[in-house]
């Protein structure tokens, strides 16, 4: 071969190129391809510390911000369907129309909501063992994720009758063929759930734990399914530990109660916690300006007056100054004209819709001028349960289960005091008490968005859901109706089935 | 003994190629080297090369010495000085691009050449993957795009230079500067995922949008499976190769194209703008639905009796935000080069503002590309460039993503009361009070106040070494970085309106509060990637060979800020703001690693057969599922060149194609195989912030790329000259193992579905492609056109279906067919209702009649059908030319036909949540006196859901014929431009989208065919008048 010194320093060159080249094959074996996430675990190397356990326990938590459950404006929105409040479009009104079918957005909505959480608690019981942690902590956790699931369970067995009954970690395979569970099923999971978290959970938490599920709570929650089923003795048993346990009281304001000042005061059993600027919430901007949850005349004329008498029997009521010299409730709930409202007198045509606006919830002083909060920048924590609700709940289960013995007349007039309003007359039978009773939830928790179940479940739905509704000058507004064959329960969303032939609509629904 | 240091420790074939590819590096470079040809006389040739038919001087032809590499080129007189070597007589060839190569004998010195121009194209040098073909020897299917007929025509974005090429179906939905979203589908629809092709630039991947047009040179598309299958598991929508300038030798050029033109937006929506008319339709349609009237009747009459035009206004809110906006466009190109090196520099601007107020973009690019043969054996070169955006529109974007929170979101709610300005100048509130509409969000004021400005810096770096080894191999060095660095900044203002009847101020209700959101984004690819070819030929035998190994390297990171707490909105600094800061960020990498490799074999130019294969690795999916191979192979025949048509000579070319490929998909999310649990699920106590996490999705870790097998089968004939030339393609492209992200019950979790490998689609469709050329006299004309037939069909998803939206992917239909209920007519009277199944205990006359399929006189989601058909059947374009003694003319019309689009929302529906109306619902809409009525009776559709189901009712043809651009040129004559030293001046005007032949009503009908509302930037017609200069 010959060669000369060009040659040679060619030949280097070219080994240099050729080096370079080899490097990068070299580089890029088998593992160039092997590329890690670091942006997410997966469920592989997740399950470790104590810290992890926790993380995955507080995104339980936060399904709860689901707009199908208590996210956005949803629960204040749930008023709409009761004879309450009025909004004159969106799904609520479509359902209080009657206009709703299986494809109507709320009850996916609201479906998927449950089982986001159902999801997360599940995922979350599964795998916690995995995790060394210490046990008395662990119980607890457990406990709080049973209750967070028996609450997400609540809307699956009540709103739409039985759905199905999944315990285990999300599974595609195992779970999406699943068809429904009854009511049955699904109602005494909730109640085994609750029950076990009752045990294991405290009764208070540190001030860096406040919001958490405590035994009370887990109590108080099952108070309501027991009422909501009927089981008077059981919900008035229950709500009795919770009244004895003592540590729960009424809050001296009823209108005070709901400022972002007294959040988790001492009559919150439990709160959907929400916090300015990432966890928010559109609570002032629908209730004020858009006025989009508007009290109807129906409940504003029932509120008493004064002295504890409806206004058709009243002799302090003057038709032509109606808000004066009534239950105080009215003007803590309901904005009405003329009244003081963020520093200024209401105008007429403030809140146009039925001429009210509701002021529950909304974090806006009387005497205080305020800006408009937009939406998604509202922080109030939504209370899911709360003492007056308990007492009440109490006083209607032990009325219906025992008759209208003393305790029960105290726990309806404590909340009564509270608001400044007259004791119960004590001469009332069973029946008497029960309207008095029924119209003392209907005032004390207007606009909190329970009064929908509690029409359902007297079964007073079919009077008061149909018919025209008015505003305050007396003009029709809108026509609702509730067809008692169907609309009982809700369908199961049309998408739902879709996805998932093996599950059966109710009746009176298409698929 | 080297080599086997080098063969151990490799795998997957790298050990042979690397072993082999370092010995014939050292034995090349030795013998190289070795081989200097000393010449045997010392002759010289001198002489000229011109056109023969012009009888201009040709810079920059090829002259070459026959059996010798030994050559040179003319220089820009078209002059050569060629020292040979040889005793005359020889042989020399003599080439030059656009002219038929000659072989001269050459008798003495000095010497003329003429060449005859080629209209047949066919010695035209088209980009393939990782190298050139001639046309004539292609195999496969692709289609060419060149710069001549992309010069002159006002392209904002290169997208659009693909528009007219035959299978090629460019969607322009929109004209929002900077940021226009045209979408390419090669043959259709092929995947459930992403459709987009891939496209490289000189090589490497790189969005088509941010090249300049100005500095393609040409487009290849690569259709059929076997021009794409090189490129593997990337390949399956099919391959866009764009190739930049490049200088020539021997003669420098200077290029100065320059256009202004108006724009204006191609379509308005028919609204209704009285705003007596307004409210008395929206009381009409709630008495359709039983509600009380919403505007008093005393109010209508103030309105109707008002004469203070800020107070009783009738607003055309499209006419207040839509205008007529210039652009305009420059670019500069110097080219030239030396014996060894050429160069070419670019540098270019534009200046759009949008047709909606307040959009604007302006685009800097420079290009730089440099070659030098450095020796007889090693090449270099590299071409560096960039583009700089900078876009401006509202903080309100018009983002599709904004929907109708966005600008042109509110422009379609926008009302007939509302007016932009108060009496006073200032910015006006609304006064009469709207529900579903609490707020007036005056678009305009939106408009002027704050801003979102988006600026985008690419660079793309791409450096070859190319090494001429012996026994006719070359060995090819790439290495290229593409990388983008963004920033986007959205600052959200305060705002103060006027009430126009009271002269309250109020701060404008229900946006965000004032703020700053910057977002910074980088993403930097590095692409490397060898080969080493070989090119053999002896006898009529012609052998090439193509051996590669490429890595790719994809980072993305962004970074966001945002801050409140600002004093007013002059300042948009984060830092100028102090509460409510807010922070994220992320990164992510993909990788892929592939080896690859081509074989041509050509006899005689009359039967070609080419195979190719790939080997790629993708990070995408999980260990065990990530390598592929791509295999393709072609031929065809060219009978032209057969003995038996010796005495056609009438016959150019006359080619039969036929091949078939295999080709992958790859594009779904990151870590879509990993089973993650999420972060970012966060919850608070007690006002603290707690961190949280969840599974938020399900995951199919077997998941691998989607696999396409593309069969196709072809002719191209030409003729006369060139004159008739016809194209045809059959093509089978079947999509296996789908990517598809699917739904899953809601009661597993509510989780996100994962993305699975779900079933087989197929792609079946014929392109023909005819033109026709010839002259009369001085003028000349040429006719052509295309068209494609592409059936879709879903053939197996193995037993699923699958549901989104409205829309559907069963076995047997078209993919995402439209999927609702089937409407007949309206119901008349209530007898009708009553026979009818029961569709809602509402229902009455007037009411869309739905058909009860299943029979079970029940109409709910059991009675859907499929509805139509988003992906167009038929795509065609054509062209009509003329030139006359210096006068070019020509259109360019494009069309789809037998596609469908499904419209709802603000403007489709009437009176959704509080928005505005088209005229037609207020005099097409049922009422027992127009029993014949096209629009069922007036309700709000917010309302009444009943009549605005998915149904066939609201089904649109999107059929539509365009005149997507008609052009004419002067050239000013050579002889008046000599004097002043200017090679060519070309001056000419142009009109884009001009004209257009549709049916579909409620928008332009070249839009986004699976969206379903109407909100979206408007897409633009231009005029323009420009000139191009060289000197």
């Amino acid at each position: 071969m010959k060669t000369n010194i060009r040659a040679n320093r060619n030949y280097h060159e070219a080994l240099a190129l050729w080096a370079v080249m080899a490097l990068f094959a070299l580089s890029s074996c088998s593992s160039f391809l092997d590329v890690e996430p670091t942006d997410r675990y997966t469920e592989d190397n997740y399950w470790d510390t104590e810290e992890r356990a926790a993380a995955s326990l507080n995104g339980v938590y936060a399904s709860l911000l689901h707009n199908g459950l208590y996210g956005g404006t949803s629960p204040l929105y749930f008023e709409n369907l009761s004879p309450n409040t009025y909004r004159y479009q969106g799904d609520h009104n479509l359902v209080a129309q009657g206009l709703h079918d299986a494809n109507t957005g709320l009850f996916n909505t609201v479906w998927q909501g449950a089982y986001q959480g159902i999801g997360r608690a599940n995922d979350f019981l599964a795998n916690i063992d995995r995790v060394e942690m210490g046990e008395d902590l662990k119980k607890r956790y457990i406990a709080e994720a049973k209750f967070l699931r028996a609450v997400f369970y609540f809307p699956l067995w009540h709103l739409y009758g039985g759905a199905p009954l999944i315990l285990d970690a999300p599974d595609d395979a195992t779970q999406a063929g699943l068809p429904r569970n009854s009511a049955e099923e699904l109602y005494a999971q909730i109640l085994r759930d609750l029950d076990e978290a009752a045990v294991d959970l405290p009764e208070t938490y540190g001030a860096s734990d406040k919001g958490r599920a405590t035994a009370g709570a887990a109590l108080a929650f099952k108070t309501r399914v027991l009422l909501y089923a009927g089981q008077w003795a059981a919900a008035a048993e229950t709500a009795k530990r919770v009244i004895d346990a003592g540590t729960y009281g009424l809050f001296p304001d009823y209108r005070g109660l709901f400022f972002l000042e007294n959040e988790g005061n001492q009559e919150v059993i439990f709160d959907v916690q929400f916090r300015f600027p990432e966890f928010t919430h559109g609570f002032d901007i629908n209730l004020d300006q858009y006025n989009n949850i508007a009290p109807l005349p129906d409940l504003v004329d029932d509120y008493y007056d004064i002295q504890g008498k409806p206004i058709s029997q009243s002799s302090i009521y003057d038709p032509a100054r109606p808000y004066e010299n009534r239950d105080p409730r009215l003007q803590a709930t309901v904005i009405v004209k003329g009244s003081l409202f963020k520093g200024s007198v209401v105008t007429d045509d403030q809140y146009p819709r039925t001429g009210y606006g509701q002021k529950k919830y909304t974090v806006f002083k009387d005497d205080t001028p305020a800006a408009t909060i937009p939406d998604g920048q509202s922080e109030l924590n939504y209370i899911l349960l709360r003492y007056a609700d308990v007492l009440l709940m109490y006083a209607e289960a032990q009325n219906e289960a025992n008759g209208p013995d003393a305790s029960v007349y105290d726990a309806i007039n404590e909340v009564r005091a509270r608001a400044g309003m007259p004791p119960v007359d004590e001469t009332l039978d069973q029946d008497g008490l029960r309207e008095e009773i029924r119209h003392e939830r209907r005032i004390e928790l207007a606009g909190e968005g329970f009064y929908y179940y509690d029409v359902r479940r007297w079964g007073i739905a079919p009077d008061v859901l149909n018919g025209d509704i008015y505003n305050d000058k007396g003009e029709r507004i809108d026509t609702r109706r509730f067809n008692p064959q169907r609309d009982g329960l809700w369908p199961v969303p049309a998408i739902a089935i879709q996805e998932n032939q093996a599950l059966a609509q109710n009746e009176g629904y298409g698929n | 003994m080297r080599r086997r240091r080098f063969s151990v420790p490799f795998i997957r074939g790298l050990s042979f190629f690397t072993g082999l590819s370092f010995f014939i590096v050292s034995a090349a470079l030795t013998s190289v080297s070795a081989q200097e040809t000393k010449p045997l006389v010392n002759s010289t040739l001198d002489g000229v090369v011109i056109d023969a038919v012009t009888k201009e001087p040709l810079a920059g032809a090829t002259l070459q010495l026959e059996g010798v590499t030994h050559s040179t080129k003319t220089d820009r007189d078209g002059k050569f000085r060629f020292v040979t070597g040889q005793r005359f007589p020889y042989t020399i060839i003599v080439s030059y691009i656009g002219y038929k190569a000659d072989t001269v004998v050459a008798q003495a010195s000095p010497i003329t050449i003429a060449l005859e121009p080629d209209a047949t194209g066919l010695d035209e040098v088209v980009v393939v993957g990782y190298g050139t073909q001639k046309k004539a020897s292609l195999t496969g299917s692709v289609a060419v795009i060149d710069a001549e007929s992309l010069a002159n025509r006002p392209i904002t974005n290169a997208t659009q230079a693909l528009q007219g090429a035959g299978g090629v179906y460019v969607n322009q939905p929109k004209g929002r500067p900077g940021a226009e979203g045209n979408t390419i589908r090669i043959r259709g629809v092929g995947t459930l995922n992403n459709n987009a092709p891939l496209v490289l630039v000189d090589g490497v991947e790189y969005p088509l949008a941010d090249v300049n047009p100005n500095d393609i040179e040409s487009i290849s598309v690569l259709k059929d499976g076997a021009s794409a299958a090189i490129y593997g598991n990337r390949a399956a929508n099919g391959v866009v190769l764009v190739k930049t300038k490049t200088g020539q030798k021997g003669r420098f050029q200077a290029d100065y194209n320059m256009y202004f033109g108006t724009q204006r937006a191609t379509f308005t929506p028919d609204v209704v703008t009285d705003a007596v008319q307004y409210m008395e339709g929206k009381n009409r349609a709630l008495a359709g639905e039983g509600k009380p009237p919403e505007y008093p009747a005393d109010l209508i009459e103030e309105y109707r009796s008002g004469t203070d035009p800020f107070i009783y206004p009738n607003t055309n809110w499209f006419d207040v935000m839509y205008r007529d906006a210039p652009i305009q466009e420059h670019n500069l190109r110097l080219s030239g080069g030396g014996e060894q090196t050429t160069f070419s520099l670019s540098l270019g601007y534009l200046q759009q503002e949008g047709v909606l107020l307040a959009t604007d973009a302006k685009k800097y690019t420079l290009n730089s590309n440099l070659q030098s043969d450095l020796t007889d054996w090693l090449r270099v070169g590299a071409t560096i460039g960039g583009t700089y955006w900078n876009d401006r529109e509202s903080a309100y974007s018009a983002d599709e993503g904004n929907g109708e929170g966005g600008i042109m979101g509110l422009l379609y709610r926008g009302l007939p009361m509302q007016v932009p300005y108060a009496q006073d100048g200032s910015y006006a509130d609304q006064w009469v009070r709207v529900p579903g509409h609490n707020f007036f969000r005056n678009p305009l004021a939106l408009s002027y106040e704050g801003f979102r400005r988006n600026l985008r810096y690419r660079t793309l770096a791409n450096l070859f070494a190319e090494v001429k080894l012996p026994f006719g191999l070359t060995y090819k060095i790439t290495a290229a970085g593409n990388l983008l660095n963004a920033q986007e900044k959205y600052a959200y203002p305060q705002i103060a309106l006027t009430n126009p009847k009271t002269g309250v101020v109020t701060p404008m209700g229900n946006i965000p509060a004032r703020g700053v959101q910057q977002i910074s984004r980088s993403a930097v690819s590095i692409t490397n990637f060898h080969t080493l070819s070989y090119r053999k030929t002896w006898g009529s035998h012609a052998l090439d060979g193509l051996a590669g190994f490429s890595i790719e390297r994809f980072d993305n990171g962004n970074f966001d800020a945002y801050n409140q707490g600002y004093l007013g909105n002059e300042l948009t600094e984060l830092d100028a703001g102090s509460t409510a800061p807010e922070v994220g960020g992320t990164s992510s990498q993909s990788r892929l690693q592939s080896y690859f490799g081509r074989v041509n074999y050509n006899f005689g130019d009359r039967y070609l057969l080419e195979a190719t294969v790939r080997y790629d690795g993708s990070s995408r999916f999980a260990k065990g599922n990530r390598w592929g191979v791509f295999p393709s192979f072609s031929a065809a025949w060219r009978l032209d060149q057969e003995s038996f048509l010796d005495d056609a000579l009438w016959l150019d070319n006359l080619k039969i194609r036929a091949s078939w490929g295999r080709l992958g998909n790859q594009e779904i999310p990151l870590f879509s195989y990993v089973n993650a649990v999420n972060l970012g699920q966060d919850y608070s106590f007690n006002g603290q912030v707690v961190p949280g996490t969840a599974v938020t999705q399900i995951t199919d870790a077997s998941i691998s790329w989607e696999t396409t097998t593309m069969t196709n089968i072809g002719f191209d004939f030409l003729a006369f000259q060139g004159k008739l030339s016809l194209e045809a393609d059959v093509f089978e492209k079947k999509t296996t193992e789908i990517l598809r992200q699917v739904n899953i019950p809601a009661q597993v979790g509510n989780l996100t579905g994962p993305f699975r490998n779900i079933g087989a689609v197929s792609n079946k469709g014929v392109e023909v492609a005819a033109s026709y050329q010839d002259k009369l006299g001085d003028f000349s004309y040429r006719i052509g056109g295309n068209v494609a037939y592409v059936r879709n069909k879903v053939l197996d998803v193995k037993g699923n279906v699958y549901y989104d939206g409205n829309t559907i992917i069963r076995a047997g239909d078209p993919i995402d067919a439209f999927f609702g209920l089937q409407s007949d007519g309206l119901f008349q009277n209530e007898a009708e209702v009553e026979a009818h199944a029961y569709q809602a205990a509402s229902t009455q006359p007037g009411d869309i009649r739905y058909v009860d399929q299943n029979g079970d006189d029940v109409i709910d989601n059991d009675d859907r059908i499929v509805i139509g058909n988003s992906i167009p059947k038929y795509t065609y374009g054509f062209t009509l030319s003329g030139s006359f003694r210096g006068f070019d003319l020509d259109f360019f019309f494009q069309g789809v036909a037998r596609v469908n689009t499904y419209t709802n929302g603000n403007l489709a529906f009437p009176y959704r949540n509080g928005a505005g109306v088209t005229k037609a619902w207020l005099t097409e809409a049922w009422t027992p006196e127009n029993p014949q009525a096209s629009l069922p009776r007036l309700t709000t559709s917010s309302g009444y859901p009943q009549n605005y189901l998915t149904s066939d009712y609201w089904i649109q043809d999107a059929s539509y014929l365009r005149l997507k651009n008609v052009q004419l040129t002067y050239r000013i004559p050579a002889e008046w431009l000599g004097r002043i030293h200017v090679k060519s001046l070309r001056i000419f005007v142009n009109a884009q989208n001009y004209l257009t032949f549709t049916d579909f009503k409620l928008g332009d009908p070249e839009r986004n065919l699976t969206r379903a509302n109407l909100i979206e930037y408007p897409n633009y017609k231009t005029i323009s008048a420009g000139v191009n200069l060289s000197f």
